[in-house]
């Protein structure tokens, strides 16, 4: 008799177990906003799978989308152009070396402290003394000089024509300006004091892993913004933002600056359908892409017959179907066509089993189960992002199909920072990534093939390596438009053929917003959001 | 009374007996028994409902539930046993050494142990995947670094407690050898303790595995393990909750088999052990032994 | 008494130098070349062989391993870890916030636990083989054969979804303790509930009571003597899961978004943080060898007992 109750006991508890799973499906449309009806809300608060990290304006471990609200820079690249944004307006001189800006009067830091010329000079001068850092981004290779006309006119002197010298001046970072106080001893390179700038939102409160909230700058020179109080929430990814979602903890998700998503399509149609959200979608704007290390000459990626065998054994369709709910269109070259320079002529390699196999075959990969050639198995590493479950989704995909080519690939899922970190070094075989958007295709994500920081060990194994970066070199000194654009060819032209960048969606910006949320709207870049023109209905 | 809760006891601990037996058959022969290649990817079948052929449904990328579960059998439970034996074999060893020898041996390997114990477990399991990298190997590795310790503690404790005991003492004083004596007349009743402290510790070992798979430190895709499929069902929790019911009643239910299971011997054992009263002292100071080192995922 | 104390803490110094210095060579075992990520973290566009010696020389590395220890140990002891490869910030100032937000889930998760288990602990040995002790024991049978990520997502679930009365993660309020300490005392107290009890029992056979009981002893009394017995039993509990819940805090932390170690240490991992990793284990270590041997004087100094053979 005990023994029934034993086991009554287990067999309810798993029922109510069961129940409980089943039950909550239900359950959803049970959580509503509880913010009160009269009074028109004014806060946001953002779920980030990482923290804000140090928002020096200068170096490259802060959050970009915090450092855009926070800090400006002198122009803005929009969907018509470069625009004034610090600088009201500019000249170029007759060769393209002298650039003079007139700059926005009555700005101030968010310390009080004026923004004036010398504040211009004074954070150029510090950005070039890192240089190194700054190898990326070709202008700080550029630049010669910084004068201080009168106290809103600054002069950059460049030492040879450089046509990408505004769009670059443009970017979230480096060159956006930080209060002259916040330096220690005149640089930025050893860290800051503070984090004041001029934009829309001023730091206010930031503990590290947990939160940090940004409040409005009243006394911005574009008038405040409505939004007064923007909340960054670090919440690991997936189910915990999605709870945090539905309970109303947080009412705000974006693609963060890596291209991961929190919270996956499915989960965003879910709260959709629950009547408190909407989604908002930027045009497409950059591809995400698996990058091969070619330089990695004991890795099989460094054979153009192995890329190009994944590049031929990833069904993209699928992908797109499938994973994205057909919300990322597939991708068959490293630019789509509406990019600049990008509308190029390339042979297109599909989703093609047999030609696969052909090409490794070809290129002495046999065997059954996994290839080999000269001894030496074809077993690769492909990193993702732990944060993104679609790209492990798409890992696992990718995985599946390579294993049916003969190609064994082992996953490895690391924080954004240490992928980053291997792109750098190196230590890698195959890579998820994307390309740096609209602001920075083709001209940035191009020259960065030459830069240690980021591509340069993608690209540097492929035979015509020096022919890529002396044409990479001419294009970006460049002054006629059609010689540029044959340059342009040539470069896409050659990473296509050597397979090194192998393309799987379009990337777009993804933003989950409360639904009276009005004013969302995308820049140029995908590394940030104007919250400041965010208002609530 | 008395009789009835054996009885009980019992009956629990066959049926727990027979499930962990069964769940270790099928794990072993997982590509005969497992209807389809768990990690053939079906993106057509993306989380469709239980079929005849997949009779379990299918996961995110269409992979066959069932066969999943079958094959995470191996590194949930079976690698988890294997790591279990390596330790327990290690301990046992030198805690024999060190419980029969006594002297500066044994104070040496209690050192020791002492350091390795000092290293909380899962403090360890973190240590030796932020330095080797994540994999499930490294988690086992990291089990058998620990665990050996613990498994010492508790073998030296009753050894020394059985090797003051009368029939020890006079065969040792007839001359017989200590391999001899160790073999016929202190493993066996040692055996028990050792069997005691393994199943208790297999339950909370099959929790921190899955526990850091679950976390995505353990077993690396495409490989089935059940934490591993909790997480990839967490991920789809409110969309698809179904997905969490298969791995998660499997972990449920199978821990707690073998800890009815654990327990059960502990009850059979004990008035054999309790008859001997000299025996008490060490009882207890085993039982804090294998207390301090407790843990649950 | 004072001699055990005293020796008890003496053994804790040797084991703190071990220990760290495993810890240490931990790090010599990381597959990353310091010098090589003092490097790139400074940003050098191409590394060169001279410049890895020339770095190698100016970190000190060429030197004898135990000076290197011994210099490494002084900086630690000044809570100078070194600085996070990802953030550049110094490690303790990562690491000093998410030890002490550890700290308090543990102290209020043992809290419980103790109050949970010696309640039930007590009730199950009154009533002993009736139906409520074997519900309770069944009960907690199933839940702490319950991976507590599972758990966790249940609770979650249940309290936070459905009736809406508790937050999901993070450490705003006090309510966001009530779900990540029931989830540790639940998987806890499960086991310690069970030792309370059969020491319980064990203590209700124990010559006193059934002397007492002859003798015509109220039973309140016999009670009284019972309870008294049965703090010591708390004490031992509390001493013997502090340290073991500080080190497994890990896998609720990461569920909870708790901002404490257990999620610092998963990230920096997944980032091959190595600094904040090495810190991490040497700071657990430590902290986890001075508690052993607190709880173990506190626990002879309330069960004398004990004190004998050791």
């Amino acid at each position: 008799m005990l023994k029934k109750k034993a086991s009554f006991m287990v067999l309810s508890i798993f029922i109510v177990m069961s129940l409980w799973l089943v039950g909550c499906n239900s359950n959803n449309e049970n959580s509503e906003n509880k913010e009160p009806g009269n009074e028109p809300r004014n806060e946001l608060v953002y779920a980030t799978a990482k923290d804000i990290n140090d928002m020096n304006p200068h170096l490259y471990a802060g959050s970009m989308p915090a450092q855009g609200m926070v800090f400006e820079s002198l122009v803005e690249n929009t969907a018509d152009g470069i625009k004034p944004l610090l600088a009201e307006s500019w000249d170029i001189s007759e060769d393209g070396k002298t650039y003079t800006f007139r700059l926005r009067k009555n700005v101030t830091f968010h310390d009080g402290e004026p923004f004036n010329a010398e504040a211009v000079k004074m954070n150029i001068d510090a950005i070039l003394s890192n240089a190194s850092k700054h190898a990326w981004i070709k202008l700080t290779t550029k630049l010669a000089e910084t004068k201080v006309i009168d106290e809103y006119t600054v002069e950059l002197v460049l030492s040879e024509n450089y046509y990408p010298a505004l769009l670059e001046l443009s970017m979230t970072r480096p060159f956006i300006f930080l209060s002259p106080k916040d330096f220690i001893n005149g640089q930025t390179k050893d860290g800051v004091n503070g984090y004041h700038g001029t934009g829309p939102y001023k730091l206010a409160d930031h503990k590290t892993d947990q939160y940090a909230t940004f409040v409005a700058n009243e006394s911005y020179w574009n008038g405040a913004p409505h939004l007064k109080k923007i909340t960054a929430k670090v919440l690991p990814a997936g189910e915990t933002t999605f709870l945090a979602l539905q309970k109303g903890e947080v009412d705000f998700v974006f693609t963060d600056d890596r291209g991961a998503d929190s919270i996956d399509v499915e989960a965003m149609n879910l709260l959709v359908d629950s009547g408190d959200f909407r989604i908002v979608r930027s045009e497409p704007m950059n591809t995400k892409m698996i990058v091969a290390n070619s330089g990695r000459t004991n890795s099989p990626a460094a054979d153009a017959a192995v890329r190009k065998a994944i590049w031929h054994s990833i069904d993209r369709e699928t992908i797109s179907d499938a994973i994205f709910n057909g919300t990322e269109a597939p991708a068959d070259k490293l630019f789509s066509s509406n990019v600049n320079y990008a509308n190029v002529d390339l042979p297109q390699r599909k989703h093609d089993v047999e030609q696969a196999n052909q090409l490794l075959e070809d290129a002495g990969w046999i065997g059954h189960d996994i290839r080999e050639k000269d001894g030496q198995k074809l077993i690769m590493g492909l990193y993702y992002d732990v944060n993104s479950s679609s790209q492990k989704a798409q890992a696992e995909m990718i995985q599946s199909s390579a294993k049916k080519i003969g190609i064994q690939l082992d996953l490895l899922g690391e924080e954004s920072t240490s992928i980053a970190n291997r792109r750098s070094t190196g230590e890698y075989d195959l890579l998820f990534n994307q390309t740096w958007g609209l602001a920075y295709d083709p001209q940035s994500t191009i020259a960065s093939f030459t830069s240690e920081a980021s591509y340069y060990h993608t690209t540097s194994g492929i035979p015509e390596a020096e022919e890529l970066y002396k044409k990479i070199e001419e294009v970006m000194g460049s002054t006629d438009e059609e010689t540029r654009k044959s340059l342009y060819k040539d470069i896409l032209t050659i990473v296509h053929d050597e397979a090194v960048f192998i393309p799987l969606t379009t990337g777009s910006v993804t933003v989950l917003a409360p639904k009276d949320l009005e004013g969302i709207a995308f820049k140029q870049t995908q590394f940030e959001l104007p919250f400041d023109r965010m208002h609530f209905e | 009374m008395k009789r009835l809760r054996y009885l009980f006891n019992n009956k629990l601990a066959a049926l727990s007996l027979i499930l962990i037996s069964a769940t270790f058959i099928v794990g072993i022969f997982a590509p005969w028994m497992a209807p389809n290649d768990p990690n053939e990817v079906h993106m057509e079948l993306r989380f469709a409902s239980p079929s005849w052929e997949f009779l379990l449904g299918n996961d995110h990328l269409g992979r066959c539930v069932l066969s999943r579960l079958i094959h995470g059998i191996r590194p949930s439970v079976l690698w988890v046993l294997a790591a279990l034996f390596v330790s327990a074999g290690l301990g046992t060893i030198i805690g024999f050494i060190a419980g029969y020898r006594r002297g500066r041996i044994d104070s040496f390997l209690m050192r020791i142990c002492d350091i390795m114990l000092s290293f909380p477990g899962y403090v360890m399991i973190l240590a030796i995947i932020g330095i080797l990298g994540v994999g499930v190997e490294n988690i086992l590795l990291a089990f058998v670094l620990i665990k050996w310790a613990w498994f010492a503690r508790i073998v030296r404790t009753s050894v020394m407690g059985y090797a003051e005991l009368e029939y020890v003492k006079f065969s040792k004083a007839l001359g017989v050898g200590n391999l001899r004596i160790m073999r016929t007349h202190i493993l066996p009743v040692t055996l028990p303790d050792i069997a005691v402290a393994s199943s208790s510790a297999y339950g909370s070992m099959v929790l921190q595995i899955s526990g850091f798979s679950f976390l995505g430190l353990g077993i690396q895709a495409p490989h089935a393990e059940w934490g591993m499929m909790l997480n990839e069902a967490r991920e789809v929790m409110f969309s698809r909750p179904e997905m969490m019911l298969a791995p998660g009643i499997m972990t449920v239910v199978f821990v707690s088999a073998v800890n009815f299971f654990a327990d059960a011997i502990q009850v059979a054992l004990d008035p054999k052990l309790r008859t001997n009263s000299s025996n008490r002292k060490y009882q207890s100071a085993l039982v804090a032994e294998k207390m301090r080192r407790d843990e649950v995922a | 008494m004072g001699g055990y104390m005293l020796r008890r803490a003496l053994v804790a110094i040797p084991l703190l130098i071990v220990v760290s210095f495993l810890t240490f060579i931990l790090n010599t075992l990381s597959p990353m070349d310091p010098a090589e990520v003092v490097l790139h973290t400074q940003g050098v566009p191409r590394i060169t062989d001279e410049l890895l010696t020339e770095t190698r020389a100016a970190l000190g590395m060429d030197r004898p391993l135990l000076t290197r220890y011994w210099d490494w140990l002084l900086s630690c002891l000044r809570l100078d870890f070194g600085d996070s490869y990802v953030t550049g910030k110094p490690v303790w100032s990562l690491l000093g916030p998410a030890f002490v937000n550890t700290l308090q889930l543990t102290l209020v998760s043992v809290i419980a636990v103790i109050l949970l288990s010696v309640a039930l602990g007590i009730l199950c040995a009154l009533k002993e083989g009736k139906l409520l002790d074997k519900s309770i024991r069944s009960v907690s049978f199933i839940l702490t054969s319950m991976p507590s990520y599972l758990l966790a997502a249940l609770l979650v679930l249940y309290f936070s979804v459905k009736l809406d009365l508790l937050p999901t993660n993070g450490m705003d309020t006090v309510g966001s303790y009530i779900l990540p300490v029931a989830v540790i005392t639940i998987s806890y107290a499960g086991i310690y509930f069970r030792i309370i009890r059969s020491s319980m029992l064990s203590n209700l056979n124990e010559d006193y009571v059934l002397f007492g009981r002859a003798c015509g002893l109220p039973e309140r009394k016999i009670t009284k003597r019972i309870l008294r017995n049965s703090l010591q039993m708390a004490v031992s509990v509390f001493c013997m899961a502090i340290p073991i819940i500080l080190g497994s805090t890990v896998v609720v932390e990461n569920i909870f978004a708790w901002p404490g170690l257990g999620t610092l240490s998963v990230k920096a991992i997944l980032a091959r943080d190595f600094p904040i990793v090495q810190a991490y284990v040497l700071v657990l270590a430590a902290a986890f060898v001075i508690v052993n041997s607190f709880s173990d004087m506190l626990n002879a100094w309330v069960n004398p007992k004990l004190r004998e053979d050791r």
